[in-house]
């Protein structure tokens, strides 16, 4: 699905990510060391990169990445956990996940990457609808043909595939769509997600695709 | 220094200048006239010879004789009485005397200048009472010592000048001592003056007196603090970076047991095997928490843990953190019960702290709650406080089975709740456990 360049220093972790990502669909390119990393850049789509390497370590390599490919997502994959070094690598990186990790995560957070920077068409099933991720066309299933969703409808329904799977809390979906802070009590949100669901849900009433997570907001699951 | 040297002496050089000044008039007057002139019995003895050596009465005599006491005494005065009371010569003599002396005029006259002023000498002349007496009358002031005098005749000059001495000894006192206080109080307020470590900044030192002494050693102090302050830092960026590359040496293996473990577990292998597997991940999962934890408390235990303490909408901050929770929760099967109200004020928190806060009580809930599978978070609020809520239907945290370890998240959770000001408030029963974060307003 992805071609992901993977630098790993330890032999047992790299090869055991290799296979796994690779069982996942995914084809790797494992390096143990940031030499000759360039070679690679123009058919990575993605780069995960450990931060404690022989030579330049993996904050150097990931700013060396965005700096020669900025549309590059970067994952930096580390036993490093204090909070200076997750934000020195959140500074330029995409993602930081600790190890010991679960390789399940690990791919759920590539995918969530992918989405986010639009590297894959892929094609989702929720419940009756297709979605196409790379244009966002809806396609009804049941009734086969395709939804058309107005500006606000399309980018709300935009941040919710770039965020599969995750929480969105009232927030984080007013301020990533609209672009301005959310004020309490604001029933914006709240009017576009019953339009939302209008055109996407079999049933707006009882909504299978937007889920409302009560308490904290919306989630679109697959 | 000058300054000081002359305050110190001035008291001394007033007292010399007086002194000096005294002296030179005492001199002076002296110089007027000698001892034997101011001797008030040599005066009468020698008026009383002169009077005696005086051959006859005759005007021409006694007139030249008042001349040449006239010469030596000018401020005298004297007079002449023949031996019929007749006032026959005067002399410089002030009031009215009587042209006619009759004896009880003359007795009144002794008695009232007996011991009086002028100072006053009767003698009869040529020694013999029938030839007449002649008086000499000197002001007694002339006989005063000379210092007396000095100030009668010069005391408004000798005034003037010890007040001036005082007016000239205040000014420079008061210039003296505005000096030194303006330069105390720029060195106070110097010391007072914080740089971004908060440290004193040192003083641009422009005399070498006392003060500029005082403003050097201060500066070395100042020197001093920032090195202590830069060892300080230096010595915590190097334990921060031995306990964070403990833990990374700590993890790796511990990757690598997780990735075998992973391995394994997709081979087809027996139930027990599965178990087993299932047991190993357990641990691998507590294993990481607990090398996390056992982190941040020596961190926190030594006081060097960053915190970053900014005004926080707490409300939104619950829900991003639940947001990030709820799929654990779902997935383990747990009703999550989320009921926010939105608070007054914000909270004062560093936002890192407060998720690991939230991390740790949320973990405890997870493994000793899943009795109950259900977890509260709300929040609460009284005309004194603020609070989040978790409350969990497990079988509280004395009943728990799981691993003693545990207890250093709530160590945790307690210091830095601590460390942000906060309170928080933990109920422990058989029915389940309700933990309280509390701001006081």
């Amino acid at each position: 699905m992805a071609r992901i360049l993977y630098i790993e220093d330890e032999s047992d972790i790299g090869s055991w990510l290799k296979n796994d990502l690779g069982e996942r669909g995914h084809e790797v390119i494992w390096l143990q060391s940031g030499e000759g990393m360039e070679g690679y850049f123009s058919e990575a789509d993605i780069a995960i990169l450990d931060v404690m390497l022989p030579g330049l370590d993996g904050f150097s390599l990931g700013k060396r990445i965005k700096k020669v490919k900025n549309d590059m997502p970067v994952l930096m994959l580390s036993a490093r956990t204090a909070v200076e070094d997750k934000l020195e690598g959140l500074s330029f990186a995409d993602d930081y996940l600790t190890k010991p990790f679960q390789p399940d995560e690990l791919a759920a957070r590539i995918e969530v990457l992918l989405r986010r920077f639009q590297k894959n068409d892929q094609v989702l099933d929720l419940h009756h609808l297709q979605v196409h991720t790379k244009d966002l066309r809806i396609i009804d299933r049941e009734a086969d043909n395709e939804i058309q969703l107005t500006g606000k409808q399309y980018q709300l329904f935009q941040f919710f595939i770039r965020h599969l799977n995750q929480i969105l809390t009232k927030e984080q979906l007013y301020e990533g769509v609209w672009g301005e802070q959310y004020m309490e009590g604001d029933k914006t949100l709240m009017v576009h997600i019953r339009y939302l669901r209008e055109k996407l849900e079999k049933n707006p009433s009882r909504p299978e695709i937007i889920e409302t997570i009560r308490g904290i907001g919306y989630r679109v699951k697959i | 220094m000058a300054i000081i040297l002359v305050a110190l002496f001035l008291f001394q050089a007033a007292y010399l200048l007086v002194a000096m000044l005294a002296m030179g008039l005492q001199e002076d007057i002296s110089g007027e006239q000698n001892q034997n002139e101011t001797d008030p019995k040599q005066i009468e003895e020698k008026w009383h010879a002169d009077s005696k050596a005086l051959k006859n009465s005759s005007r021409e005599s006694i007139s030249s004789l008042f001349a040449e006491w006239k010469r030596t005494y000018p401020a005298a005065s004297m007079f002449w009485v023949d031996e019929m009371g007749n006032l026959m010569e005067q002399r410089d003599v002030k009031g009215n005397l009587p042209a006619q002396w009759t004896p009880a005029y003359t007795a009144k006259f002794i008695k009232e200048r007996y011991g009086g002023d002028p100072f006053t000498v009767i003698s009869f002349i040529g020694g013999d009472e029938k030839n007449g007496f002649i008086v000499l009358e000197i002001p007694r002031n002339l006989f005063l010592p000379p210092l007396v005098k000095a100030a009668e005749k010069y005391g408004i000059f000798l005034g003037a000048g010890l007040l001036l001495i005082i007016t000239l000894f205040i000014i420079v006192s008061f210039l003296f001592f505005r000096g030194i206080r303006k330069r105390l109080l720029h060195l106070q307020e110097a010391m007072e003056r914080r740089d971004m470590d908060s440290l004193p900044i040192g003083i641009d030192v422009q005399k070498n007196d006392e003060i500029g002494q005082l403003e050097k050693t201060f500066n070395e102090m100042v020197d001093e603090l920032k090195e202590s302050k830069q060892r300080e830092q230096e010595e915590e960026q190097l334990r921060r970076e031995l306990i964070a590359n403990l833990s990374h040496d700590l993890r790796t293996p511990l990757t690598k047991i997780n990735a075998h473990t992973y391995s394994i577990g997709k081979e087809d292998i027996s139930p027990e095997g599965k178990q087993a597997v299932k047991a190993l991940k357990t641990s691998i999962v507590n294993i990481d928490r607990l090398i996390e934890n056992l982190m941040s408390y020596t961190l926190l235990m030594a006081s060097k843990h960053k915190q970053e303490l900014i005004e926080l909408d707490e409300v939104r901050f619950v829900r991003e953190n639940m947001a990030s929770w709820y799929p654990v929760f779902e997935k383990e099967g747990f009703e999550v019960n989320i009921e926010l109200e939105p608070l007054e004020k914000k909270w004062k928190a560093d936002p890192m702290w407060l998720g690991r806060i939230f991390d740790n009580i949320l973990q405890n809930v997870l493994r000793h709650a899943k009795d109950g599978l259900y977890l509260e978070v709300a929040t609460l609020s009284s005309e004194e406080w603020d609070a989040i809520v978790f409350i969990d239907h497990g079988k509280g945290l004395k009943n728990s089975s799981n691993e003693r370890g545990a207890g250093i998240g709530l160590s945790i959770v307690d210091m830095m709740v601590k460390g942000m000001n906060l309170e928080w408030d933990i109920e422990s029963g058989d029915s389940g456990t309700v933990i309280k974060i509390i701001r006081k307003h």
